[in-house]
């Protein structure tokens, strides 16, 4: 059966973002994402309180950066928070969103070394493993935590390029595939294949997520309004191949990205159309945010992140998909 | 007068309507960062435990909902035509 994770931005107040958690999890959402961005409030913080305050619900970094955090810090929380949460904890780990790096002058140098042993490196010292690691990025001299591991986190690998596709596929837990599109998804399934196959793994054996930027509404107007910040990040942040997949021009995602890095946000903003909301997000009335998702379960995924911005008003989002998005997927 | 005393006077038959309507505004509200964080903790308390509907927890909402958005919260009162506890909010917030 279909799993469905919610991704929320810390950017508002604790107690917000934790009632919207207790929200989703009494409504029956599976998984529970937290973004990591330094500029927002933290997120293993935010994570601690939701732990505190939620009993069932799988939660989990969505997704952390080796570049910012080092791998062994991020075993350490992982392993800790698993103590608070028995079991319900997972590790998102991805290369970071490279707008909010360059802030900091931070290069994602090296991506697929970096994850590959990232992934290592938190897997083993969140498992209560010793490690000697001399790699090509990180080296560990015996590096192990002090205290006793309850259980191994699961850690999920974020991708969106074919390579990353592909190793997150062949060592993560799990794959969270950065598209909202059935198209996008469709072609990033055949790395995640390849990736499955490098390392012999079974359909079983591996959680395929789609992490999608969402946003529901009963009119299609409000939810497209919600959606547009996000839509012109996306596009904004496109790579060419994926901006032409879907027909959008070169030209008006630079002019995007010229309006963002200027903070001309309206600008920005009004260069979103209907067409690149229908390539990056799923947006629309429940009937619409239905036929999306079919698409994206008939394309092999097991689990749809429902992702920023969630809808107009979050609170009646969050129920819409309860009363409306459910019971055509959870029977 | 004291919210608790308040929060009692609203008749069970409206509980749940109360209750979700001063939600609404606790979590619209533009004031959001005046919520004293023991009283936000105090409502996720009611909250995980489905106990916002019941006589506690609206006197956490009520209160919470004052502090926020005081006009808000008495036409909200009178919306939900409770006249009586309408009076008694203008009383404590003139105290």
């Amino acid at each position: 059966m279909i799993e469905f994770g919610i991704e929320f931005v810390p950017r508002d107040l604790y107690w917000k973002t934790t009632f919207y958690a207790i929200q989703a999890e009494k409504i029956g959402f599976d998984y529970l994402w937290i973004t990591d961005h330094f500029n927002n409030r933290n997120v293993y913080v935010s994570l601690a309180i939701i732990s505190a305050y939620t009993e069932r619900i799988k939660i989990g970094l969505g997704v952390t950066n080796p570049y910012l955090v080092h791998p062994v810090v991020t075993a350490q929380v992982v392993a800790t928070l698993n103590e608070i949460a028995p079991d319900r904890m997972v590790c998102g780990l991805g290369v970071g969103d490279r707008t909010t790096l360059q802030m900091v002058n931070v290069k994602q140098t090296k991506p697929l070394a970096t994850i590959r042993e990232s992934v290592r490196i938190i897997r083993d010292i969140s498992s209560g493993k010793s490690l000697e690691m001399n790699g090509e990025i990180f080296t560990l001299l015996g590096a192990r935590l002090n205290f006793k591991i309850v259980n191994p986190v699961p850690v999920f690998v974020g991708a969106q390029g074919p390579k990353m596709l592909a190793l997150a596929a062949e060592i993560g837990d799990g794959v969270l595939i950065n598209a909202s599109h059935s198209k996008d998804v469709e072609n990033a399934m055949k790395f995640v294949y390849e990736g499955m196959e490098r390392s012999g793994k079974k359909p079983d054996d591996l959680n395929i997520s789609v992490y999608t930027s969402f946003s529901i509404a009963s009119d299609y107007d409000k939810a497209f309004k919600a959606v547009v910040p996000v839509v012109a990040y996306i596009v904004a942040g496109s790579p060419e191949m994926i901006l032409e997949r879907h027909g959008i021009s070169c030209e008006i995602a630079d002019k995007i990205r010229d309006a963002i890095v200027h903070g001309q946000w309206k600008e920005a903003f009004s260069c979103v159309d209907n067409a690149m909301a229908e390539a990056f997000s799923i947006c629309g009335t429940p009937e619409t945010c239905v036929e999306k998702i079919d698409r994206l379960v008939k394309a092999g995924v097991n689990q749809i992140v429902a992702g920023s911005p969630i809808g107009p008003n979050m609170r009646e989002s969050i129920n819409m998909i309860a009363t409306q998005v459910f019971p055509q997927f959870k029977k | 007068m004291a919210l608790e005393k308040i929060a009692r006077n609203i008749p069970a038959s409206l509980w749940s309507e109360a209750s979700e309507k001063l939600v609404e505004v606790i979590l619209n509200s533009p004031n959001a960062s005046r919520m004293p964080s023991d009283l936000a903790k105090t409502i996720l308390y009611y909250w995980q435990r489905d106990q916002l509907a019941t006589e506690v927890g609206l006197h956490r909402l009520l209160e919470a909902s004052m502090i926020l958005e005081p006009e808000k919260t008495v036409s909200l009162m009178e919306e939900l035509g409770l006249t009586e506890i309408v009076t008694m909010l203008k009383e404590t917030s003139r105290q």
